[in-house]
């Protein structure tokens, strides 16, 4: 209990860290709360002033004065506490604003492996709702927990100022009025936690039962679905009604108290009045801070819940910012201008994770090749024989665990990622497009490259057709409904998009998908402009990629098992025979076929 | 609103809980308006007490009196404590009759809506996204429960305050009750305005939400290119960019709510000014006493709650009458395959005959035919396998047969019969389906199993996992078949989860046994082995296999090729080999690809 405690406040601690770079807006607003927090009980004993001065004594003309102060009481203590409301949220905004981008900033820094292990739906949780709970604490929490605690007080000073056996017979009533609250709460928590049980049950079988629908009914399995629905939904019913039941307590309990406390303070009041202790403005006084006391009460027990549903939730990012998984950096910057474009693996050894008994899985197992600049290389193999890693790991997108990657003779992790990456194009097998234009989807926002860079790219890659026949062209937003691309056209704006940023080394994953011959020959065209003059390393799929390479790399379960020209290798008559066979030797046929009919 | 009178005939099912839920509301009402009379009593005789007891002071009968009026304001004290006691009892039983009852629509509402989707057909569920119909029922529901309780109790509870205190107010001095009531008529607008609005910035705020969410999942969904085009940097503004707008629409919807407070503090605030301003004048002219002014203090105070429920009930009904249209549009949906006038109940078993004549199918007008002009015929007992790339159409044959679509042109018989009239419970009983995608629900697996037949044995369910080659793996979990399937099939295999849904569906014993690529997950002996069980029920049921596999069909009886939706090939593995066409080129393929995974 102790040290959950003790974690709850370093939790605490932690979050109100946010907002230190407010704090000059923190104490501002916390002076404005504990001004109104004075305004509100500062009312009832201008009212009593009225009364026992004014009212009774029949002396109207001072009352003028007293109404015009109380309406500028009241106008200040409204406006206050408008100003109040909205201004604590600011500087929550502006904090959590500070925390959501700084996660969104963390999550993205991290290396490929921690994606491949987190599900997005995980980490999307991590930058919306968990830090939304945070915004409870941070806009309201603190300040407004402050100004109740202070409300309290305030009232009390006056009732005191005003009389101090009333004030305590008043405040006789308090206990109750707390522990009828702290029961409540107690009962209403664990109700809400059983309720909120309940509804994620209904919630889960409705998804559950609406996804699998088909099922259900192929099954004829209605009728007894139904009996378990009404089940649950009749648990949950039981819950809520619990709920209800507490509550139809709750708040008539609160009237009978606060009652109880004016009849106490009418009775004893009206006994000391006797004694002339007691005017009729103290009286009316005393019957209105009787209902003023019960708001800050209420308010801060609504409070604590709020900061224990935001602790679960910091605790959840906190977790995530102390998990640091990026790429380590080297701080010595290699200048350099471009890269001559030679790559060499040395005895490359790389598992995407370890087996169950701890042992590396291998993807790749020793492997050594070296390309020389300029030099276009086709890496081909079965499903699995890790020929996309390869691609990653020249790009850096996971650090290997045995051997050594050059590029122009220095170890890819002695340069800046950004400048790596900057230089080196990749195309991967299904192209991502963003949201947003054609233009954007071609330059991604990269420094440097205009309108008319994108204009271009498109154009040498033959994409600028297609594009022209859009409604808006390059405007055109790709995501929009009715203008999806086909698999030829992605295919093709992401060559203009790796040409428009003119890396100096070229990595491509080639499309598995069938495409038609036309769009194929397109594909080939823009292949061949893009290739020009760069180092390549292309993951092949196509006949006339190979037929292109001057080498050909043969990866077989992790091993690099043939190297050479495709007539070499076919000569020799190894495994990139049977490859070929399985692979390309179809489009070979259909490659002649086509030639047949077009003769 | 029309929307909203549909849901009368809930308050007539539950008249018992409401109209005595409406009368306990007035009672309530009416006790807690008491309050402030007896206030007004006590506040006036205590003047009168002081100078009662001042004229007998030194007199014996000074002590005396003291006791007296120390009685009779202990009196005072104890009615209103009375007083706020039978409210409470009646504002208690008036929660449990009127929030009950609500809570028991709701409770109705929701089986209906469930009942009704289960009625309804693969179409429905292909144009309406899972999360919006749940939405519906949920938190449209919950719409619809706080217009039928908490929306109606306050109104009524509010009217009868209002109608009381104003009334009571007005006899005791119309002036006074004209200024008193100045500001508060303002609030309920005021407060139906704010809501208004906080109801619709929430939903800006809700949509930014989304807009933001998108964002986030786009940049992780695209990391790899993200990172490949060191583009972090413009993703991070982007993402600043829509966190803004989201603090920029917080912060609009901030400035309504925190209207809220200000807004009774003020009004009433101000009527209470009114009151000890214009009172204090009226007290002086002899018009009212000093008492009535600490009772016009309560009444505001009693009022403003009755009167801001003005406002939110009229904003708790525009919602509800939004949800209500939401929710009917569900229930009105009329499904588009059930039994129609022309069903033939008398037929209650099937055999197992299929017969497809000249079946064309497409999703709509306009689009391309998913199956053009099939003809095949499957006698009881045979075996028929479908082949064929992604996209040729062997799911949608499938679908056909088990009618979750209908065929565009053509007819389907079962046993001779149109498969459109024959009752949909027989066809769906007689059918044994393994579906492409595995779907479990999150239960035992032995439940998973038992899905198939209502009241199954322990020991049909083993055998149905036997023949599925699943007892064995599953007899190693520490729970055995009472082991749990997480949601979603997730912590089974693929393989395991593949091989659950045929025992869901061999458990059955089924007339028809239909497999979509149910093999796919499982590793090849295994395969060897379930198919082996299938081949002991020979006879027992006609049996449609989908494969990508040509080594798990090779055997059966026919064997159909699909391409872009018609039916290109059609004979056994020996003739289609001979014919050397798609089907030989498949095999051939596979074979290498055999040899290419031996190769060490």
């Amino acid at each position: 209990m102790n040290t959950e405690k003790g974690l709850d406040r370093r939790l605490l601690g932690r979050i109100i860290g946010y907002l230190m770079p407010y704090k000059h807006w923190v104490i501002l607003a916390f002076c404005l709360v504990l001004l109104v927090s004075f305004l509100g009980p500062l009312r009832p004993w201008l009212i009593q002033i009225a009364i026992d001065n004014h009212i009774v004594p029949g002396e109207l003309d001072g009352l003028v004065i007293l109404m015009i102060a109380l309406i500028g009481v009241l106008a200040l203590e409204g406006a206050l506490s408008y100003v109040n409301a909205y201004f604590t949220q600011w500087i929550g905004q502006q904090a959590i604003y500070d925390v959501r981008v700084r996660v969104f900033r963390h999550v993205q820094q991290q290396s490929l492996s921690f994606f491949d292990r987190t599900p997005i739906g995980r980490l999307i949780t991590r930058t919306t709702s968990d830090v939304e709970a945070l915004a409870d604490v941070l806009s309201a929490g603190v300040v407004v927990i402050m100004g109740d605690m202070f409300k309290l007080l305030f009232i009390a000073a006056f009732m005191f100022s005003l009389n101090w056996v009333l004030a305590l017979v008043t405040l006789c009533v308090m206990p109750f009025m707390l522990l009828v609250t702290l029961w409540f709460k107690r009962n209403v928590r664990g109700q809400y936690r059983e309720t909120r049980k309940q509804v994620a049950r209904l919630n889960s079988f409705m998804q559950e039962h609406v996804t699998g629908m088909q099922i259900v009914q192929l099954f004829g399995r209605e009728q007894v679905e139904m009996n378990r629905f009404e089940k649950i939904n009749d648990q949950h019913q039981i819950a809520q009604l619990k709920t209800v039941f507490f509550h139809s307590l709750f708040w008539p309990a609160v009237d009978i108290i606060a009652s109880t406390a004016i009849g106490f303070v009418l009775w004893t009041g009206g006994v000391s009045a006797l004694s002339g202790a007691i005017t009729v403005g103290i009286l009316i006084a005393f019957v209105q801070y009787c209902r003023q006391f019960f708001e800050p009460i209420r308010n801060l027990s609504e409070q604590f819940n709020t900061l224990q549903g935001a602790m679960a939730g910091a605790e959840r990012i906190f977790d995530i910012l102390d998990n640091d998984q990026s790429l380590p950096q080297v701080e010595k910057q290699i200048p350099q201008d471009r890269l001559e474009g030679e790559i060499v693996f040395d005895n490359v050894w790389f598992a995407y994770k370890n087996h169950d008994d701890g042992t590396p899985d291998w993807v790749l197992r020793g492997v050594s090749f070296k390309i020389r600049r300029g030099q276009d290389v086709a890496i081909v193999g079965a499903t699995g024989s890790g020929k996309t890693t390869i691609i990653s790991l020249l790009m850096r997108f996971y650090d290997i665990q045995k051997g050594r990657i050059l590029l122009d003779g220095q170890d890819i992790r002695t340069f800046r990622l950004r400048y790596l990456r900057w230089r080196i194009g990749l195309v991967q097998q299904d192209v991502f497009l963003f949201s947003g234009s054609i233009a954007r989807n071609i330059a991604l926002d990269s420094p440097g490259i205009t309108l008319d860079n994108v204009k271009q790219a498109a154009k040498a890659v033959g994409a600028d057709k297609f594009i022209g026949q859009l409604p808006n062209g390059y405007d055109q937003d790709v995501r929009e409904r009715g203008s999806s691309l086909s698999q030829g056209q992605r295919q093709l704006l992401s060559f203009a998009r790796v040409l428009a940023h003119d890396p100096n080394i070229l990595v491509l994953d080639e499309a598995t998908s069938s495409i038609d011959t036309e769009t194929e020959q397109m594909i080939q065209r823009a292949l061949e402009r893009t290739l020009e003059g760069r180092t390549s390393l292309v993951v092949a799929h196509r006949l006339s990629t190979i037929r292109y390479a001057d080498t050909i790399l043969v990866l077989h379960k992790g091993l690099l098992r043939e190297q050479g020209t495709h007539d070499e290798l076919v000569a020799a008559g190894g495994l990139y025979q049977t490859l070929y066979e399985l692979q390309y030797r179809e489009q070979e046929q259909l490659g002649a076929s086509a030639l047949v009919t077009e003769g | 609103m029309h929307s909203l009178a549909r849901l009368n005939h809930y308050f007539i099912r539950y008249w018992r809980l409401f109209v005595p839920g409406l009368l306990f509301t007035m009672i309530s009402a009416i006790f807690a308006i008491a309050v402030p009379v007896v206030v007004r009593q006590a506040v006036d005789s205590i003047p009168r007490f002081e100078v009662l007891y001042r004229q007998f002071q030194g007199t014996v009968l000074q002590h005396s009196l003291y006791w007296e009026i120390f009685w009779t304001l202990l009196i005072f004290g104890l009615i209103i404590i009375g007083l706020s006691l039978v409210s409470g009892l009646f504002s208690f039983l008036m929660r449990q009759t009127v929030i009950v009852a609500s809570r028991h629509i709701e409770f109705d509402m929701r089986n209906t809506l469930y009942d009704h989707l289960q009625k309804l057909s693969a179409s429905f569920y292909n144009r309406t996204k899972t999360g919006d119909v749940i939405t519906r029922s949920t938190s449209d529901i919950e719409q619809v429960r706080r217009y039928i309780g908490p929306a109606i109790m306050y109104s009524t509870r509010a009217l009868v305050i209002v109608i009381v205190a104003v009334v009571t107010m007005l006899i005791i001095s119309p002036t006074l009750t004209l200024y008193a009531l100045m500001p508060l008529s303002i609030l309920g607008v005021a407060i139906f305005l704010v809501a208004h609005y906080v109801h619709k910035r929430s939903e800006a705020l809700q949509r930014q939400y989304a807009q933001l969410t998108s964002r986030v999942q786009e940049t992780l969904a695209g990391i790899r290119l993200v990172k490949a085009y060191a583009r972090e940097k413009t993703e991070t503004e982007a993402f600043e960019e829509e966190s803004t707008l989201y603090k920029s629409r917080m912060l609009g919807l901030a400035r309504v709510e925190a209207a809220w407070r200000p807004i009774f503090v003020v009004v009433v605030g101000l009527s209470q000014v009114m009151v000890v301003w214009v009172g204090g004048r009226l007290v002086t002219e002899g018009v009212i006493t000093i008492g009535n002014i600490a009772e016009y203090i309560i009444y505001v105070g009693l009022m403003t709650w009755p009167i801001a429920a003005f406002g939110l009930v009229i904003s708790m009904m525009q919602r509800a009458s939004a949800s209500s249209e939401r929710i009917y549009e569900v229930l009105d949906e009329e499904p588009d395959i059930s039994d129609g006038s022309r069903t033939d109940y008398s037929v209650t078993k099937l055999r197992g005959h299929v017969k497809f004549e000249n079946v064309s199918f497409r999703y709509a007008e306009g689009l391309p035919y998913a199956l053009r002009n099939v003809s095949f015929e499957l006698h009881p007992g045979g075996s028929l396998a479908v082949v064929g790339r992604t996209g040729a159409g062997k799911t949608t044959l499938i679908e056909l047969i088990v009618r979750l679509v209908e065929p565009t042109e053509g007819r389907i018989l079962i046993d001779g019969k149109d498969l459109r009239d024959l009752p949909l419970s027989v066809v769906r009983e007689s059918v044994g389906y393994v579906a492409q995608d595995l779907f479990l629900f999150s239960d035992s697996i032995g439940n998973n199993i038992a899905f198939g037949t209502v009241g199954a044995s322990e020991e049909e369910i083993r055998q149905a996992a036997f023949e599925a080659e699943l007892l064995e793996t599953v007899l190693e979990f520490s729970e055995g078949l009472n082991s749990g399937v997480g949601e979603r099939g997730v912590s089974l295999s693929g393989g395991q989860a593949q091989r659950t849904t045929i025992a869901r569906a061999l458990i059955r014993e089924p007339k028809i046994l239909i497999m979509d690529d149910a093999l796919s997950s499982v590793d090849a002996n295994t395969e060897t082995r379930i198919l082996e069980h299938l081949r002991r029920r020979q006879g027992q049921h006609s049996m449609i296999l989908v494969s990508h596999r040509i080594s798990s069909i090779q055997d059966l009886d026919q064997i159909l090729v699909l391409d872009e939706g018609s039916l290109v090939e059609h004979g056994t593995h020996e003739s289609l080999v001979e014919h050397d066409g798609l089907y030989a080129q498949m095999h051939r393929r596979q074979l290498l690809e055999a040899r290419l995974e031996a190769i060490q």
